[in-house]
């Protein structure tokens, strides 16, 4: 049997800059020069309405990075779950994580945001940053759940009939044998999926959380200076998600120390 | 035969009616009852829009309503998406920067609503609590200067009134016809919200209708419509419908 899958590796994160790909190494270099020097000559030779509201941003900043932060945590943990749900030879178990991740990649995140905040509040008025980090993490705990799961499976079944040979249990297999072992296939999409839930929580501003975008858009309706702001923000986005996908390209190429021999 | 040129006759008395009056196009958000809101066929309507229906009669235009966000709606105007805002928009001098209004419709107030239990008598009085707003409007920039007080912005009033009701904000301020309606005819929320306070501010707001700046032909048909309904009296007419004055 020929062995031969052609795999398309695109997601909704960002274009990770690996060595290897010459072109997207010094795309990334170009697009982070760019953004950095844009960013300098707004603020320190244009000044005006780009310093007035880069003193408002930090705050907004902060909040954009405690909501991805505590996100990314939470849904990893649901994540790792999920994916041992979906590979579990319990059928319930099974089923109710397999339910969960077809539901909730079936909503579009504003709409879960949307119901968590407003609808829900009939029965428990979730303040709002821990709804906006509860929404994420549901949601995205569903899209790690699959890197999981896909994770654990590329472990060959060698591994496993042999830790049952030695005497382990099932739970000792997976937790000493094979999750080990998956760490390496799974923290590189893991990384990815973090860039992409950092640039999914501009939608928590419509909690009215003031976060990165709200604060560019209140200060954009007070003043009337859309361009200036709107630029301002998607450059400052755009330095956060370069410097992330640099960093998970990092860790990508440090992990590969099989393959490097 | 007879029937298509009877059609054709029918279609060309129906375009040369509207093409006689000049159309403008007024952007409202339409959230904001009893001002301009959906109604139940789904249409806007509101007291400001029979205004501008009446102001179109008067000086021969047809006003036709676009439904816009609040949130970008003065951005849609400079880029020339409409000709005019007809939203609730309070003249401001900070606004008369960027755009032109029209002779004033309708005289406003900053009304605070609380929960029917609270003690509030002032914003002065939530400090150390937050207030709701919708984003960038008159309210909002009223909870902002009240120093001790969290501001909080929502893209529409409703949400902030709904997180209101829910108790996760301990007022809102917005327009006083906006609070009338929402604390005192509205069947969800007036038994459990009412108006504590109508704040002061030193200078009485106006709405106006917004149109970019220059834009003359525009201004001047909005203003004469508007001055007629006001010499006409029309305007208690659709006072009376919609604000129970």
């Amino acid at each position: 049997m020929a062995e031969h899958h052609a795999t398309i590796e695109v997601s909704d994160g960002a274009a990770i800059p690996l060595r290897k790909d010459r072109g997207l190494f010094s795309a990334w270099r170009l697009s982070f020069v760019a953004a950095l020097c844009l960013f300098a000559y707004l603020v320190i030779f244009k000044q005006g309405p780009y310093l007035r509201l880069l003193k408002l941003l930090p705050g907004g900043i902060l909040v954009t990075f405690e909501v991805t932060v505590a996100s990314i945590v939470v849904s990893a943990v649901i994540g790792l779950f999920t994916g041992l749900g979906r590979l579990s030879h319990n059928r319930l178990i099974n089923l109710v994580a397999s339910t969960y991740v077809e539901v909730v990649r079936g909503i579009p995140l504003l709409v879960q945001l949307f119901y968590l905040y407003y609808a829900m509040a009939r029965f428990v008025p979730v303040p709002d940053i821990a709804a906006a980090v509860i929404a994420m993490s549901v949601c995205y705990g569903a899209y790690m759940g699959e890197i999981f799961r896909a994770g654990i499976e590329s472990i060959d079944r060698g591994q496993t009939e042999a830790a049952l040979s030695l005497g382990f249990n099932r739970t000792q297999t997976m937790f000493y044998v094979i999750l080990p072992q998956a760490w390496r296939t799974i923290l590189p999409p893991v990384g990815n999926e973090s860039i992409a839930l950092l640039k999914d929580t501009s939608l928590v501003s419509i909690l009215a959380v003031s976060d990165l975008l709200r604060r560019g858009r209140e200060f954009a309706s007070e003043s009337f200076l859309y361009f200036e702001t709107f630029t301002l923000i998607a450059v400052i986005y755009l330095l956060i998600t370069l410097i992330l996908s640099k960093l998970v390209s990092t860790m990508e190429e440090r992990l590969r120390y099989y393959e490097r021999l | 035969m007879f029937k298509k040129i009877y059609l054709l006759a029918i279609l060309l008395v129906a375009f040369s009616g509207t093409a006689w009056a000049k159309t403008i196009v007024f952007a409202t958000d339409a959230t904001w009852p009893p001002m301009e809101f959906m109604g139940q066929n789904n249409q806007v309507c509101g007291f400001a829009v029979d205004y501008m229906k009446a102001a179109g009669k008067e000086a021969g235009f047809t006003p036709v309503f676009k439904v816009v966000a609040w949130d970008g709606i003065f951005a849609g105007l400079a880029t020339g998406k409409y000709d005019a805002i007809c939203s609730s928009v309070s003249i401001t001098e900070e606004r008369k920067k960027a755009m032109d209004f029209s002779v004033p419709y309708f005289k406003v107030r900053q009304a605070l609503v609380v929960r029917k239990d609270s003690t509030a008598k002032s914003i002065e009085n939530l400090k150390g609590k937050r207030v709701g707003a919708q984003i960038s409007t008159t309210g909002h920039f009223a909870v902002k200067k009240v120093k001790g007080v969290e501001p909080r912005s929502y893209d529409e009033i409703g949400l902030a009134m709904e997180d209101l009701f829910n108790g996760r904000i301990d007022g809102v301020v917005c327009d006083d016809p906006v609070a009338a309606q929402y604390a005192l005819s509205n069947e969800k929320y007036k038994n459990a919200l009412k108006i504590s306070a109508v704040i002061e501010t030193k200078d009485v707001e106006y709405y106006g209708i917004a149109v970019n700046k220059g834009n003359r032909e525009t201004l001047d048909l909005v203003n004469k419509g508007i001055e007629a309904v006001k010499s006409k009296g029309l305007d208690k007419e659709i006072l009376k419908k919609w604000i129970h004055q």
